[in-house]
């Protein structure tokens, strides 16, 4: 019985390092186990946020390049999954804001579509306003919080 | 419990079926609204005896309920001339006109008859001091320390109710949530006057708008993970809570229907669409779509109106449609961003949040009139209204006092009180009646 559950723990245990040819990484981070082709790819779908003015959720034409460069490196590595995730400033309210984020998270997910992305790539999520990345007052501050982060989920 | 309160209603019953003389009315609705005067006698247990420690807490207890009322002015006991403890508890041994010197307009009686150690009963009544008449009076049976907030409570809602017809205010419950880090917030219970302070639910992730059922059994709230989102169903009978998850993005300000279902913002296409879930959180059907945002539904009691918030006409406004005929009609005449619509059980008010330049403010809208008032100045951002079952009261979060608390204000505005809640940053103030 003892060797039995041994051996158990020991296959579950190859099972856990070995079993799964798409490897779900924690979110947004690089592992050493990826390729360096595959980490300045993640490197470069997280780092551009795009950003919108206030209660709009259009894609100014600045973002467009910076969209379609990650939409050719998502293209190039299909296993790779992103969550596009749409924020707002506090200056809204919360209700609306959650869908005004999802407006903005949507606006750059059908740009990546029609970029030829598949949708199965992509995921969204609006968190409103309660997701910051920048903390206090002022449209210095405020500007920098209407956006749209993308984070690769899988790979 | 169930026992107290059977007995309670009998035995008030038994006293309200004696002749009560008077039918003095406070009009708190309209635009000229009277204010009362009230004294609280000293509680006894006999003639001229003074009631001890239960009678003294008690009485505390229901001076602070009384003060979370705009209208009601408490007479200060060194104003009435001879002081107020009394040689009784009813006429002839209530002597009126010392009230009325001290501009009371009612004088509230209390007596233990057996005295207030231990477990007993006692008597509350409220006279009208110009005519002597009889307001109200009630006896609450087996009352110990323990049962003392509820006694206050409940009197206070039984004299509210004889004063202006509805007693709403302290028979309900806020939800409200309060944010303990980044995307984490609970949901929580409060009565208004600070009182059964209590965390409902323990969930990974940020609840956001809380809503009671009609029957106060399940509070519903927007339920946001790192993931997803999805609808938190609170059950206040097992005390659990469940995600209905929906297929898309969004799920935005559930609101209850008087019939106990929900209705809710979920994805449909490019917007969120409102829709009517059934009572098993299924898709019912659509209650509002257009090609731009939409979200906040609200329900006056007969169901048959909806107030929400849009942007079909650019940023944006709260709307009310007619669910019997479809016609929809704009709201909010004023300013470019009015959210988070409210509105009253009677149908008659939508009290919502503007964004001006110093912050977000409360605003009333009275259907009947079309007039518009501001209710709420700040400082600070006072955002997310919520009528209280009598139409009167308006519940609200504002940031003015640093951290975001949960503050109470009327349908004609005036100071705002806050409502404890323990510290923390707490929002979505939303009235219901557990029974």
């Amino acid at each position: 019985m003892k060797r039995y559950a041994l051996i158990l723990a020991l296959v579950m245990a190859l099972a856990a390092g070995f079993g799964c040819a798409k490897k779900t990484s924690d979110e947004g981070t690089l592992t050493d186990d990826m390729s360096p082709e595959m980490r300045a790819a993640i490197q470069q779908i997280t780092d551009g946020r795009v950003l919108f003015a206030f209660d709009k959720f259009d894609i100014k034409p600045e973002y467009k390049e910076m969209l379609k460069a990650k939409a050719d490196l998502m293209k190039q590595f299909p296993s790779v999954r992103v969550r596009i995730e749409g924020n707002c400033d506090e200056r809204g309210t919360q209700e609306y804001n959650l869908a005004l984020g999802e407006r903005r998270a949507r606006a750059a997910y059908e740009y990546l579509v029609m970029l030829g992305v598949s949708p199965s790539q992509l995921e969204m999520i609006s968190y409103g306003k309660e997701n910051p990345a920048v903390q206090g007052t002022g449209e210095a501050v405020w500007s920098q919080n209407r956006r749209d982060d993308f984070t690769v989920v899988a790979h | 419990m169930k026992r107290f309160v059977l007995l309670l209603v009998a035995l008030g019953l038994l006293i309200a079926s004696a002749p009560a003389q008077a039918a003095m009315r406070v009009d708190i609705y309209g635009p000229g609204q009277n204010s009362v005067n009230l004294a609280l006698a000293d509680p006894l247990t006999g003639p001229s005896q003074p009631a001890g420690n239960m009678g003294r807490e008690l009485q505390k207890l229901i001076q602070q309920n009384l003060s979370f009322l705009p209208f009601m002015r408490l007479t200060d006991p060194k104003a009435v001339l001879g002081g107020t403890l009394l040689p009784g508890y009813e006429p002839p041994n209530v002597d009126f006109k010392r009230f009325q010197l001290a501009g009371s307009d009612v004088v509230v009686t209390t007596v233990w008859p057996s005295g207030d150690s231990g477990t007993k009963a006692v008597q509350i009544r409220a006279f009208e001091t110009n005519t002597g008449g009889r307001l109200f009076g009630k006896e609450y049976p087996r009352v110990s320390s323990r049962d003392l907030p509820e006694v206050a409570d409940r009197f206070c809602a039984d004299l509210l109710e004889v004063l202006t017809g509805s007693g709403a205010f302290f028979r309900s419950t806020l939800a409200f949530v309060k944010k303990s880090g980044k995307l984490t917030a609970d949901v929580w219970t409060v009565r208004p006057t600070g009182r059964d302070l209590r965390k409902v639910t323990n969930i990974g992730g940020e609840a956001m708008s809380p809503a009671w059922s009609p029957d106060g059994r399940f509070i519903v709230f927007t339920l946001i993970d790192k993931k997803s989102h999805s609808l938190g169903v609170w059950d206040r009978k097992s005390g659990k809570t469940q995600r209905v998850r929906f297929p898309g993005n969004v799920v935005i300000g559930p609101a209850f229907t008087p019939d106990n279902k929900v209705a809710v913002a979920l994805s449909k296409g490019k917007y969120p669409v409102i829709y009517l879930l059934n009572h098993s959180f299924q898709k019912e059907r659509v209650l509002e779509e257009h090609n731009s945002i939409n979200v906040s539904p609200t329900f006056d009691s007969t169901g048959t109106k909806m107030a929400f918030t849009s942007s079909r006409m650019g940023g944006p406004q709260i709307f009310m449609k007619d669910l019997t005929s479809g016609s929809t009609v704009r709201v909010s005449k004023n300013g470019g961003y009015n959210t988070e619509a409210n509105l009253s059980p009677d149908g008659t008010l939508v009290t919502f949040s503007r964004m001006t330049d110093y912050g977000h403010r409360i605003f009333v809208q009275d259907m009947v009139t079309g007039l518009e008032r501001q209710v709420t100045f700040g400082p600070g951002s006072d955002e997310q209204p919520s009528f209280c079952g009598d139409s009167y009261f308006i519940a609200f979060s504002s940031s003015r006092g640093g951290t975001r608390g949960i503050y109470l204000t009327t349908r004609h505005g005036g100071d705002a009180k806050q409502v404890p809640t323990g510290g923390g940053a707490c929002y979505f103030p939303r009235w219901g009646m557990p029974q």
